[in-house]
């Protein structure tokens, strides 16, 4: 049994437009949270799609759990949560759980029993309702979206594929699907999600990989790739009266590529070569009053900034995919 | 195989289970029953206008041809106002026209009917007036201005008058047997002729209602986003296959309730009703047929060779529009688009029945066996034939091979298209984006 559980190898796609994934390879260990971050437009949903066999990759392999991804029943080991999300709004709860489930191959008699157990996990029936027993476009949003993640999750996929879950999630929902995710992880299961909200990848993955205009621009594990940024990112607070002192020596494009003011503190990228003793030497002989001068691990948002960059965010920001 | 079934459940149970399916099943049998059996009940004349006798008649004649038909309109349609006979010499025929004319316009009458010369040597009359192209109507005129012609002449050659008016007032109905390759057939000749009409429209109907009902059904997959979740389950052409099947035995399920109500009906409630009134109308003989006698004979026997081929044009037909219905659902995103998409389909299809008419009325020309062997139009318009008119073996299985090469040519695009157009939001596709699509599926 391979230990990978996607193995993504050289894969392209091309549309009569453009490039929608190049030469994208990456790696997802069993067991693991991996992040596919990038910008709107880089490539992400199509490599979902390719994942999940609903698009063919004009040149390159994928083999899912050790087997290659088109083998027969193999996307019913994969539970899938779309970007874009919806159900049949005129049917009954239960019945479209029970159909994506029998899509998936579990038979109606056990679906049914773990829809009853998941529909009262998520509190959707309670002592006065059972909202099962209602129809889609009777329910609330966020209790369309619970339906919609035990749908995901109903046939017990070994893999799950989550497409920019944290959208248009209020912060108690975003928090009990972080849960859900680090608990799906508890149970060996491997949980890949895409998304540009760096701050949830920062938390929550064991490993990320970054890829805009679709093409990989790093990947690893996020510590791995936090310190392989290291030694470039300096924290540097100083008190208010000091601020203007500063500026020129935070403008010298010499000493430092981009200022990030984080309102408490600065956080400064260090140009090509330059000696962040320098830097301190120059803040102190401006007069300036130092509270912090530390070199920091920086953060996936700034490396995503850092290595993405202008060039892949504004060109990918007209894109769907 | 298992997951087509899964599609397929959904599809079929979800319809079936809605009250607009129990609806449709209760409703289509009261519309045929108010079709066929319910004129009868309104008064046995009701394709006459009321007023048809409320005319001038311009009698240049001279020799009082006028007042007999006057007196026979009359007598024939006692609840319309009755005639007024105005006696003009043939010169002043134009002038009298102009005046008869203006007092239509001004709707005092209905119209005005002009005798003359001619009409007693037996060749011609005239009639304007507002209901001028109404058949029935004329025909009522026609008929009773030719009788008063046949009795006045009999009447100059010295029979009696009394006699005469026996003579000339037959009423004969013609009943109609029709024979086929096998010999006579039971039922009448009409019997075929509404059979034959009411299969095709049942063709029609399903195939206009349920192809719209899948591609509704893939709209709505489309915009809600579900498709995105189904797709990673199952792949299109399972989900595109078990929609059509589903959605078919839907139609299929409709079709013998309806056969089932309508039998019933016919021998259980119909024979409960009241005689309708004896019918005295010219036109028509289907309304002179007596209430359970219709029915019998409205459905003629089939043989076992017909029955399949009917069913074969049903499901192929079905399966042709449906496959290219589904298509146009799975390429717009909203309803305005949806319209103006389907407009190819409903035109394939509308005209298919534009030809119903006139192959009804002359089912052996050459148009008629041009459009019932036309792929597109032949699942409505061969049976339509056959029930009508004996027709060779081979142009029924050259039509059923033609449809089921169209068929397949028409599930091979839509799948293509069904395929990319499932997931590709934003505006409609051009003719060239389609042809890409087809040419790039996946």
């Amino acid at each position: 049994m391979s230990d990978l559980a996607l193995d993504i190898r050289n894969v392209t796609k091309q549309y009569a437009e453009h490039v929608a994934v190049s030469d994208l390879s990456l790696a997802v260990p069993r067991g693991t949270v991996y992040g596919l971050l990038g910008p709107n437009g880089a490539g992400k949903t199509t490599t979902i799609r390719m994942v999940l066999d609903i698009i063919v990759p004009d040149s390159g392999s994928i083999t899912l759990l050790g087997e290659p991804h088109r083998t027969n029943g193999m996307t019913d080991r994969i539970g899938y949560l779309p970007e874009e999300r919806g159900l049949y709004k005129k049917m009954q709860v239960r019945r479209v759980l029970r159909f994506l489930a029998q899509l998936k191959g579990v038979p109606a008699r056990v679906a049914d029993q773990r829809i009853g157990e998941w529909l009262e996990r998520l509190e959707l029936t309670t002592a006065e309702k059972d909202w099962g027993m209602s129809k889609i476009d009777e329910l609330s949003r966020g209790m369309q979206q619970k339906v919609q993640f035990i749908g995901t999750l109903v046939h017990d996929p070994d893999l799950i594929i989550l497409d920019e879950p944290f959208s248009g999630l209020d912060p108690i929902n975003a928090q009990a699907l972080k849960d859900s995710i680090v608990e799906l992880r508890s149970r060996g299961k491997t949980v890949i999600f895409s998304t540009h909200m760096m701050d949830n990848a920062e938390r929550l993955c064991d490993s990320v990989c970054i890829i805009a205009r679709g093409r990989k621009v790093l990947d690893g594990g996020v510590e791995e790739v936090r310190t392989a940024h290291s030694g470039r990112t300096v924290a540097l607070a100083v008190d208010d009266r000091s601020r203007a002192l500063i500026a020129p020596v935070l403008a010298d494009r010499a000493l430092v590529s981009r200022v990030d003011d984080q309102n408490r503190f600065y956080e400064l990228e260090l140009a090509p070569g330059a000696d962040p003793q320098e830097i301190l030497r120059r803040v102190v002989a401006s007069g300036a009053s130092v509270n912090r001068f530390e070199l920091v691990l920086p953060s996936l948002h700034q490396i995503f900034l850092e290595t993405v960059g202008a060039r892949g965010v504004e060109e990918g920001m007209s894109g769907n995919g | 195989m298992g997951k087509l079934f899964v599609v397929f459940e959904r599809e079929y149970l979800e319809r079936v289970r809605s009250k607009w399916f129990l609806l449709g099943t209760l409703l289509g049998p009261a519309f045929f029953f108010l079709v066929l059996v319910g004129p009868r009940y309104m008064g046995g004349r009701s394709s006459v206008t009321a007023n048809v006798a409320h005319i001038i008649v311009l009698d240049a004649t001279g020799m009082n041809m006028g007042a007999r038909v006057s007196d026979a309109l009359h007598e024939r349609f006692p609840m319309s106002p009755p005639p007024v006979v105005q006696a003009v010499p043939q010169s002043e025929l134009p002038l009298a026209e102009e005046r008869a004319a203006s007092r239509v316009q001004r709707s005092e009458v209905l119209g005005y009917l002009v005798l003359d010369s001619s009409t007693v040597t037996g060749r011609s009359a005239r009639y304007a007036g507002r209901n001028a192209s109404s058949l029935s109507d004329i025909e009522a005129v026609r008929n009773l201005v030719r009788q008063e012609v046949l009795a006045e002449r009999m009447e100059r050659e010295g029979i009696d008058s009394k006699r005469v008016a026996a003579f000339a007032r037959i009423r004969l109905e013609m009943h109609t047997i029709k024979i086929g390759d096998a010999g006579r057939e039971q039922g009448s000749g009409f019997g075929a002729v509404m059979f034959g009409y009411a299969v095709a429209l049942t063709l029609y109907m399903m195939i206009v209602i349920y192809g719209q009902t899948i591609m509704r059904g893939v709209m709505e997959e489309k915009t809600t986003r579900v498709a995105e979740v189904v797709v990673s389950s199952v792949n299109t052409d399972t989900l595109l296959a078990g929609k059509i099947l589903g959605v078919g035995f839907v139609a299929i399920t409709q079709v013998i309730a309806w056969v089932a109500l309508i039998l019933g009906m016919a021998f259980y409630v119909v024979p409960m009703l009241p005689k309708p009134p004896v019918n005295e109308d010219l036109m028509t003989g289907a309304a002179a047929a007596p209430g359970v006698d219709a029915f019998a004979g409205t459905i003629p026997s089939i043989s076992p060779g017909t029955a399949i081929a009917l069913f074969l044009f049903f499901v192929l037909g079905f399966v042709f529009y449906a496959a290219l219905f589904a298509a146009v659902g799975s390429m717009v995103n909203s309803q305005e688009d949806v319209q103006q998409a389907s407009t190819p389909v409903m035109l394939l299809l509308v005209s298919s029945v534009i030809f119903m008419g006139p192959i009804m009325t002359n089912p052996g020309s050459n148009l008629a066996r041009t459009m019932s062997l036309i792929p597109f139009s032949a699942p409505i318009l061969m049976p339509l034939r056959m029930t009508l008119v004996p027709v060779p073996w081979y142009e029924i299985v050259g039509a059923i091979a033609g449809v089921l090469i169209a068929c397949l040519v028409s599930i091979w695009l839509s799948a293509r298209i069904y395929r990319v157009g499932l997931l590709m939001y934003g505006k409609k596709p051009s003719l060239r984006e389609l042809a890409r699509w087809v040419r790039y599926a996946r």
